[in-house]
């Protein structure tokens, strides 16, 4: 950004610029994305739109309020209802795949709660206990949702067998000869493969120990649609379908 | 209804209490509602994001954290942006017309007096009468209409660097305005 001295933003960062962009909602759709992609995976950027959201929002006490129709309420109590949040009376420990609180970190709930129970009764036998790795990281969750904030995929990264696992919430759109592949940002870097992954309904993946050495919460997992055989480029070529950023289970 | 009131409320959802939620909905959806609206003048659309904003808040309300956000904030961020991204998917050319600037003096009162700190919209307002007209009515059609730079600039026949630097300097200004008042 090249602007003359004396506009009086000599200093702005181009972190605050883009920051400001985002919290007034001035920036055309690619630019919301990247924004929305660096609130995931830069804390800093995600505190100076929170400054920003803070100071704007008086104005909008200047926007006449309007009560919506009844119906509005209607359809939102239907998709609410029957979740069942509470967390069942812990039985014998069922467990990292099968923890009910988990998932439900995870904000899936309903049906969506009732598809994920069946893919984990498909999961493979969990592999012998492992003697924890000394310094094994903590176990991880995130929810993958699409640009809409639908939730599409939920990741769970166990510490103890260093295994990635994941189940579907809704079919990603694929297409013909295209795979879905894994990434992981890392604040500024470049994103990483973790692979092509299968996300099939029902199917459950485990990636490499060695690729996912050192996963953090704040680290942001992404899936891109690339060729057959995952991206020729090292780099995601394909749209990116999915993200979400890890968080301590 | 204070920010403490309603965060209890968000907390008592995040718990999976349905009806501390259709309490919190009941406080807040007029406000979102008006705000949505505004972005998005057609009723049907607006109700729909509306919906998709409180399943949204419902799934999300364990994330809430106050010390980072007022919860009416929080809920009418979450309102602006899912308005806006339905705005922006459109395709080209088929964007709402977007209305000139509003005066923000015109809009007189919210009627949820309950959930507004009429002091900070004062100084708000304030601060925002110290910019040139044009920059203080660009800063406006981007909060309130979810106008885009891009369509600012060519509605003032301006290039789009200009427009930029109006609405930073703009902002960058009104926060200066507003730290000397709270100092």
């Amino acid at each position: 950004m090249s602007l003359p001295p004396d506009n009086g933003l000599a200093g702005l960062t181009e972190l605050e610029a883009q920051a400001m962009d985002h919290a007034l909602g001035a920036g055309n759709r690619a630019e919301r994305k990247a924004a929305e992609l660096r609130l995931l995976s830069d804390p800093a950027f995600r505190a100076a739109v929170e400054r920003w959201q803070a100071l704007l929002s008086p104005l909008d006490d200047a926007t006449p309020a309007e009560a919506p129709p009844p119906a509005v309420w209607q359809a939102i109590a239907a998709e609410v209802a029957p979740v069942v949040r509470a967390a069942p009376a812990a039985a014998p420990p069922a467990g990292f795949w099968n923890n009910l609180a988990l998932w439900r970190v995870l904000g899936l709930g309903g049906t969506a709660l009732a598809a994920l129970a069946a893919a984990l009764l498909v999961l493979p036998a969990a592999p012998p206990p492992a003697p924890p790795a000394a310094n094994a990281g903590p176990s991880l969750v995130a929810t993958l949702a699409d640009s809409e904030g639908r939730p599409l995929l939920a990741a769970a990264f166990d510490a103890a067998s260093g295994e990635v696992r994941f189940a579907p919430v809704a079919a990603p759109e694929g297409g013909a000869g295209k795979v879905p592949e894994l990434w992981v940002i890392e604040g500024k870097n470049p994103p990483r493969s973790l692979g092509v992954i299968d996300i099939s309904a029902g199917s459950a993946h485990a990636i490499p120990r060695a690729r996912l050495a050192g996963l953090k919460p704040g680290a942001v997992l992404a899936i891109s649609i690339e060729p057959a055989g995952g991206s020729p480029t090292g780099a995601p070529t394909g749209p990116v379908i999915a993200t979400g950023a890890l968080s301590a289970a | 209804m204070s920010a403490a009131a309603l965060a209890a409320l968000l907390a008592r959802s995040a718990e999976g209490d349905a009806g501390a939620f259709h309490e919190f909905y009941n406080l807040t959806s007029a406000k979102l509602f008006g705000i949505i609206l505004r972005i998005l003048p057609e009723r049907p659309e607006a109700e729909d994001v509306l919906q998709e904003v409180y399943v949204t808040v419902w799934r999300k309300a364990a994330t809430f954290d106050p010390a980072r956000a007022s919860p009416i904030t929080w809920v009418a961020t979450i309102a602006r942006n899912r308005a806006i991204d339905r705005l922006r998917a459109r395709p080209v050319g088929r964007h709402a017309p977007v209305e000139d600037a509003h005066d923000l003096a015109d809009d007189g009162p919210a009627p949820d007096a309950g959930l507004a700190h009429s002091q900070d919209v004062a100084r708000l307002n304030a601060a925002l009468a110290l910019l040139e007209p044009r920059h203080a009515a660009a800063i406006r059609a981007c909060y309130f209409e979810g106008a885009t730079y891009d369509e600012l600039a060519a509605r003032e026949g301006v290039p789009v660097g200009t427009l930029k630097s109006w609405v930073r300097r703009g902002l960058i200004r009104m926060r200066g305005q507003l730290q000397e008042d709270a100092a």
